[in-house]
């Protein structure tokens, strides 16, 4: 019966070893025959990959479409990633409603904002995504609110809900250019005053516009215009990390709470 | 979202930055352009670095018409916002003396333009 499951939830979670499927080559004692004749259970085969933990899936997915149906004006979708983290897709002028809700309800209390992320993807109409990361230390689960953005179009900013968005959204106006409206002191954060553009821009090249060298005849720092020989000029964006590209793991996402969406 | 595709067609409703209309965007450059104006004494003042007043002044006045044709009231209000953290970053001497200098650029040497001068460079 749970091979069955898990047979059945196969074509979700790719990295499950079924059982059956592959056989380990030991030779079974009369011990391990023994329990699996009680069990109708293989020996484990992977006993490093994740199991699908499906009463906690089942949680995640109450909770979102929870959420989805409280906030139905600003919760544009509900998602889950493979390994069931929740996120939700909201809508830019929602950011603070949902945050601060995700906050101080009783049954959320996501009272840690881990991290603020950001994404470009320039073929966007919205070509930044800004994600923020959640943590409810009452209930230790995580969730992920995405909303979007472009270059001139304002966020609110979330700082009035948890004081930890200050340097992080510091750190997205400095990396992406993504403008918070009422942040109490949006300035740079990482790179050098007198720096132009935004580096996690994706037009923004990876040797950069400018070069600082000390001059020793004006006995400063100089900054030039970066010129590159041309053999330079071969860019690798293969991730170098990356070692093996075949066995890859796509991660799949499903939507938790579709009705919600159409209302 | 609908509607908002269906307006682009004519007019996109955007959220403004900082100004609602192109008056008042002219308004804060000139705000801007004036706080910049009375600090570079200041600066002049406080920083180790070989620029004079006029230079300066002169030198500001190159970086405000570089964006002269700038129309997009949102685009305006940005450089604004940028040209207000530099002011704060010259003001407050988090700037030093070769991040100021890095407007004049001094070092860079212009690109050669007719044939005789890019033979000379060894580059075609």
């Amino acid at each position: 019966m749970a091979s069955n499951i898990l047979r059945k939830l196969s074509g979700t979670f790719k990295n499950v070893g079924l059982a059956g499927s592959r056989r380990v080559n030991a030779a079974p004692t009369v011990l391990s025959r023994h329990l699996s004749s009680e069990t109708q259970t293989e020996p484990e085969s992977r006993p490093t990959v994740r199991k699908p933990d499906l009463v906690a899936r089942a949680h995640v997915t109450d909770f979102g479409r929870y959420v989805a149906e409280c906030l139905p004006k600003f919760i544009q979708k509900v998602q889950l990633t493979g390994t069931d983290e929740l996120e939700l897709l909201v809508a830019p002028e929602g950011i603070v409603p949902v945050i601060s809700f995700l906050k101080d309800h009783h049954n959320a209390q996501f009272t840690n904002l881990s991290d603020i992320g950001g994404v470009d993807v320039p073929s966007r109409m919205y070509r930044f995504e800004v994600v923020y990361n959640l943590l409810s230390v009452r209930y230790n689960t995580r969730i992920r609110v995405k909303t979007y953005t472009d270059e001139l179009t304002p966020l609110d900013s979330v700082n009035d809900v948890h004081k930890a968005a200050n340097w992080y959204e510091r750190e997205i106006w400095d990396m992406f250019g993504v403008f918070f409206a009422d942040h109490p002191d949006l300035r740079r954060i990482l790179t050098d005053y007198g720096f132009e553009g935004h580096p996690f821009r994706k037009d923004f090249p990876l040797s950069g516009f400018v070069e600082l060298r000390y001059d020793d005849t004006k006995k400063r720092v100089v900054v030039e215009p970066l010129e590159l020989a041309q053999e330079f000029r071969r860019f690798e964006l293969n991730s170098p990390w990356e070692q093996f590209p075949n066995f890859r793991d796509t991660t799949v996402i499903e939507e938790a709470a579709p009705a919600a969406e159409k209302k | 979202m609908a509607t908002g595709k269906a307006a682009s067609v004519v007019t996109r409703q955007v959220r403004p930055i900082l100004s609602l209309s192109h008056n008042e965007a002219r308004m804060r450059a000139l705000a801007l352009y004036k706080a910049w104006y009375r600090q570079i004494p200041h600066t002049v003042n406080e920083n180790d670095f070989p620029k004079s007043v006029k230079q300066c002044r002169q030198k500001l006045r190159e970086e405000f018409m570089k964006h002269k044709d700038v129309k997009d009231v949102r685009v305006i209000d940005m450089l604004i916002i940028k040209g207000q953290m530099e002011l704060q970053e010259t003001a407050t001497k988090w700037k030093q003396s070769m991040h100021i200098m890095a407007y004049w650029k001094d070092t860079v040497n212009k690109k050669p333009t007719d044939f005789y001068s890019k033979f000379l460079e060894g580059k075609d």
